[in-house]
């Protein structure tokens, strides 16, 4: 490497700690560095996580066998060595943070995997043994998980928690409406319906559905995947997405799209309307409905693809090292970096 | 003849040379462009510690965006009295891109007003905040930072529209 690493640095460098031509250097070797990139978002991530681990009071044990050890050493004082006693202190010192470190992991731990019921209204069904949440016309609940977030269950609402540990939360909603409200990274947090399953990419959002999985999307913040069978469909803030059981999740649209262009997305796939419904949604497309008709690339036939490739090229520019013919041939990393330029617009 | 069975055997080589120019071409297009910034929303910097700045913005056309300086600042107005507040602009994994988190207060009307230098071209917009987010059609992009007076001209317009913009 041309210069010397910057993992003592990072630390402070995350924090804004560092002096603006030394912050600079840092981001300069990051820059050119891999390693220390994959560092700088390891620390990233593990300062995120310390933020959110509640403090532990220290047992009262520990000071008191502290006080006594203190004691004990005045006493003795005028016998003992130097180094006897560096070594009392480093072995006080040694067990008195294991222990700490031991309390806090056991209250993080159990909070991380934790799920509290921790508002209601009116008296919903909370059944610890068998993890069901269910209210009724007149009741509500807020249910909190572990140390990511909190979701708020609507009325008329059944749901299940199906696993609970630090790295997977998984509900399963049978029927009604939840508001998930997430702060953890990507792929943690997650929500089955009859139609699929919603994977949190760090965000907010409101999922309904009836019993037999027709629902709604809808995302505030961040980024939701909803996923059926090898199918998704990437839901960013501001956008929604219809699901539907035995055929996937819908195709996403903004929320101030037109009336005309949802109408027509409701309506295609259908083999009555469906050519005409396409027709519609690339004249009504506006420059970020693109988020719609990237989605349509895959899931159009390869006749129709050509007319929704050109019609995002019309709407904004193709970046560089897009092609359209591996944009045609559904070349995964072609349609990724496609997507990563068009969010600029979403 | 063997001219010709010399150019056959440099023909991978004469192949590497059009696709260097060809690519230097292109980087050259580029860097033409100017260095410019680019507003979105907080998904586009496919960050999730992103979710919830106010907006995320990149820069265009510096060949080396590590080494470019940022720096943001809000201008307000509220009930009357002009405000600014310098804002902590935080830089995303990948490089040039960066996000502004709201840290100006609710009240008045707010306008972002961003700079940035790359070596030896500099780049300024200016970004109007609504209830629901950033404006992303009303914002502003200049060649170098913008003046007061621009910067003035976008809060009274801001002030004027009622501040029912939201983000499209």
């Amino acid at each position: 490497m041309f210069t010397r690493h910057v993992s003592r640095q990072l630390a402070a460098h995350i924090d804004g700690e560092l002096a603006q031509p030394r912050a600079r250097q840092v981001e300069l070797h990051a820059a050119q560095c891999a390693q220390c990139r994959a560092e700088r978002e390891q620390v990233r991530f593990g300062m995120e996580i310390l933020d959110r681990l509640p403090p532990v009071e220290a047992p009262d044990a520990i000071w008191v066998s502290i006080e006594a050890a203190l004691r004990e050493q005045r006493s003795r004082k005028t016998f003992e060595t130097w180094a006897v006693r560096r070594w009392r202190w480093a072995f006080a010192a040694t067990a008195v943070c294991v222990l700490l470190g031991a309390a806090h992991w056991s209250v993080a731990h159990r909070s991380a995997t934790r799920w509290d019921v921790v508002r209601i209204d009116g008296s919903p069904t909370v059944i610890r043994a068998g993890k069901w949440i269910e209210t009724d016309s007149a009741s509500s609940a807020t249910v909190k998980i572990g140390n990511i977030g909190s979701v708020e269950v609507a009325p008329n609402t059944r749901l299940r928690v199906v696993t609970a540990r630090p790295g997977e939360h998984r509900l399963a909603l049978a029927r009604g409406e939840i508001r998930a409200k997430i702060s953890a990274p990507p792929r943690l947090f997650f929500v089955e319906t009859v139609s699929g399953t919603a994977v949190d990419l760090g965000c907010e959002y409101t999922l309904n559905t009836d019993e037999a999985g027709f629902g709604l999307l809808q995302v505030t913040r961040g980024w939701v995947s909803f996923q059926w069978q090898g199918i998704e469909s990437l839901v960013p803030a501001g956008a929604s997405c219809r699901i539907r059981p035995n055929v996937g999740p819908g195709i996403p649209y903004f929320d101030d799209a037109s009336e005309n262009m949802k109408q027509a997305l409701e309506n295609f796939g259908s083999e009555k309307a469906g050519d005409v419904a396409l027709n519609v949604i690339l004249a009504e497309a506006r420059v970020r409905d693109t988020l719609t008709l990237w989605h349509l690339l895959s899931r159009v036939e390869a006749e129709d693809r050509a007319r929704v490739y050109d019609r995002i090229a019309s709407l904004t520019p193709v970046p560089a090292g897009v092609s359209r013919r591996e944009a045609l041939k559904l070349d995964a990393e072609t349609l990724r970096r496609l997507k990563e330029e068009l969010a600029w617009t979403w | 003849m063997l001219r010709l069975k010399m150019l056959r055997l440099k023909m991978p080589q004469l192949k590497m040379l059009r696709l260097g120019i060809t690519a230097c071409a292109v980087g050259a297009l580029a860097l033409a462009e100017g260095f410019t910034f680019t507003i979105g929303n907080p998904v586009a910097s496919q960050e999730f510690q992103m979710k919830t700045a106010a907006f995320v913005f990149r820069t265009n056309g510096c060949a080396e965006p590590a080494a470019s300086q940022i720096s943001a600042t809000a201008e307000g107005l509220v009930k009357g009295a002009r405000q600014s507040v310098v804002l902590k602009v935080k830089a995303a994994a990948k490089p040039g891109v960066y996000a502004v988190f709201q840290s100006w207060p609710a009240e008045g009307d707010w306008v972002v007003s961003l700079r940035g230098v790359c070596a030896s071209e500099s780049a300024g917009a200016i970004v109007p905040i609504g209830p629901k987010g950033f404006i992303r059609e009303s914002a502003k992009f200049f060649p170098r930072p913008a003046t007061s007076a621009e910067i003035e001209a976008s809060l009274k317009a801001l002030a004027q529209s009622g501040n029912k913009g939201e983000n499209k």
